[in-house]
């Protein structure tokens, strides 16, 4: 419990500093100002129907860039960053295997291709394009393997591999003939979160909170799901858990990936680290992840403002570039029960 | 007039595809007979098991009290019967605690008397990762009792075990025997012979014999083992001896 209590009030903390940080310097009461406004506005607008009068939005730079610019943003790489980690933890439970990622499945493949073509024909629809793209490649992928109306993990696993290749090859195809055209597309593919909006954190919003919290609810099935055909002995009901599993980690990863692009690494290394402290058991596992994954997609974003400023980096590269060593630090910690209190 | 006894009653037939694994395999069990299924590598005794679990779908049917198993969702099924799968190593560091209480999600049995039963309470705290063969093994067989339910199947209960806990899982096993209807596949003929009373021998997906554990003749084995063996008594009970020429 209390390590949970710390991974929370870490969350909160790098939210905050995600929004005091910025190219412009903004003193705290002001930013607290800006949020208790901010929230007071958007109650008096759902107080409408009550007869109260809707604020009207403060014509204030200051409040614009954090109601309107950090604050949306902070959120959404919160929520994507929870949603990520949620479905790896599903994935690695649905893999029995600690190394699994949502992106095994096809999604970020399909997305990438359907954001690289709306961006050569239709660039104002590439988070539609994504979404419908990703969610189209989990159903191919996920009718390849199905044999008898179950689904075989290994042949999941292996159809989405494969996949992911095509998929690969299709982008590249179309971010070289498309040329200058695609340079949106190719922010994307990097992962951002540069120009997030409200919609975007609410539409996150909506798919995790449905996602996470399903998976909670479903914390001992995701224990059996473990152990395999095993389970099926213990009570569980084996092939239709591995498609809700299927499902649910298609919905928070196709969200998430179809707003910020494909950022690497956080649904891997969330659940895997949070494994060596809080043991394979989901009832702690899942949140526990959850909240480090939203935490550390927060701190990343912040690191890709503020590195080479005033330009951003894509935070895909810095989730990368720093999620690949300390991956490889944890698997040389990986001796069993090593890290365990 | 005695209650009549709560019988299962197993007729099964499985293929992986064109191949045949389990030909019309038909057999009884109760409590007070432990059933030792023998019978060379490849004959068919784990499929038996699973498909009798539900982990494999054969077709036929497992009855107990005259209610068929197989026609039952998974989670209903679990409360009947169960299985302890082949010992292998595992992987997840869960606590004996939390691994035994899996064995509730479909019952919500007990853990604490599962684990006082193998003798492993004391030690719930500790991680399965750091347990030796034959403490796992005791633990997979609390899971098993949390669940509660009074059809045990047992893969190889003592494979890889030394004898020190190969034999304390049969002595667990014969003092269970009177609550539950206790099936198990046996690698060890030895301890097949000793603590079992009932033999059911298989040998490419039929039954070759089966009977009281005292009745297996050395022909038998000759046949289906292709080795030659003498059967011999030590304290009335039967005990394989090699018979080298």
């Amino acid at each position: 419990m209390k390590k949970v209590i710390i991974l929370i009030i870490a969350s909160v903390l790098l939210m905050f500093l995600g929004i005091a940080f910025g190219s412009v310097s903004i003193s705290f009461s002001l930013i607290l100002k800006s949020i208790i406004y901010g929230v007071k506005m958007e109650i008096s607008k759902l107080l409408f129907v009550f007869g109260v009068e809707p604020l009207k939005e403060l014509d204030t730079t200051y409040f614009t860039i954090i109601w309107e610019i950090r604050l949306p943003r902070v959120i959404l790489a919160y929520l994507v960053g929870l949603s990520l980690a949620s479905a790896g933890v599903a994935t690695q439970a649905l893999f029995k295997n600690p190394l699994g990622d949502p992106y095994i499945l096809g999604i970020s493949g399909g997305a990438a291709v359907g954001a690289s073509i709306a961006a050569l024909f239709f660039p104002r629809y590439m988070s539609i394009f994504a979404l419908l793209f990703a969610l189209l490649s989990v159903f191919l992928v996920y009718n390849i393997s199905k044999v008898d109306g179950h689904i075989p993990v290994d042949t999941l696993l292996l159809a989405g591999i494969a996949f992911g290749f095509f998929a690969h090859a299709l982008t590249s195809y179309l971010l070289y003939v498309g040329k200058e055209r695609i340079h949106n597309a190719i922010f994307w593919l990097m992962g951002t979160f540069n120009g997030a909006t409200w919609s975007d954190a609410k539409l996150v919003l909506f798919s995790s909170l449905l996602g996470f919290s399903f998976l909670m609810y479903k914390w001992r099935e995701l224990n059996l799901l473990l152990f395999g055909e095993e389970a099926i002995a213990l009570g569980l009901d084996l092939s239709f858990y591995r498609k809700a599993i299927i499902f649910v980690v298609s919905l928070l990863t196709a969200f998430a990936v179809s707003t910020s692009g494909i950022i690497g690494f956080v649904g891997l290394i969330s659940p895997h680290a949070m494994r060596l402290i809080f043991g394979p058991n989901h009832r702690k596992l899942l949140p526990a992840s959850a909240l480090f994954g939203g935490s550390l997609m927060v701190f990343a974003d912040l690191l890709a403002r503020i590195l080479l400023k005033p330009s951003e980096i894509p935070v895909g590269i810095i989730t990368a570039l720093f999620g690949a060593p300390f991956f490889i630090y944890l698997l040389m910690k990986r001796k069993r029960g090593e890290l365990y209190a | 007039m005695p209650k009549q006894e709560k019988q299962l009653e197993v007729n099964l037939r499985f293929s992986y595809g064109e191949r045949e694994v389990l030909k019309n395999v038909s057999f009884f069990a109760q409590k007070r007979e432990l059933l030792a299924i023998i019978g060379p590598n490849g004959a068919g005794k784990s499929t038996l098991l699973k498909c009798m679990v539900g982990i494999l779908k054969g077709k036929g049917y497992v009855r107990y009290n005259g209610l068929d198993l197989t026609k039952l969702p998974a989670k209903e099924r679990a409360k009947y019967i169960t299985y302890v799968p082949q010992n292998s190593l595992p992987e997840f560091a869960f606590t004996i605690e939390e691994f035994v209480e899996l064995g509730t999600y479909a019952t919500g049995g007990d853990v604490k008397k599962a684990l006082k039963l193998v003798g492993m309470w004391e030690r719930r705290r500790e991680f399965i990762t750091n347990l030796s063969g034959g403490e796992y093994q005791l633990v997979l067989i609390a899971r098993a009792l949390a669940q509660g339910s009074e059809i045990i199947l047992l893969d190889e209960p003592t494979s890889h075990l030394d004898v020190n806990h190969a034999l304390q899982i049969m002595e667990l096993l014969t003092r269970l025997k009177d609550e539950k209807i206790i099936v198990a596949v046996m690698h060890d003929l030895n301890l097949a012979l000793q603590y079992s009373d009932k033999l059911m021998l298989l040998h490419n997906g039929s039954i070759e014999w089966s009977g009281e554990v005292f009745e297996l003749k050395e022909d038998i084995l000759e046949r289906v083992y292709g080795v030659k063996a003498k059967i011999s008594t030590i304290d009335g009970k039967p005990i394989l001896l090699a018979a080298l020429e």
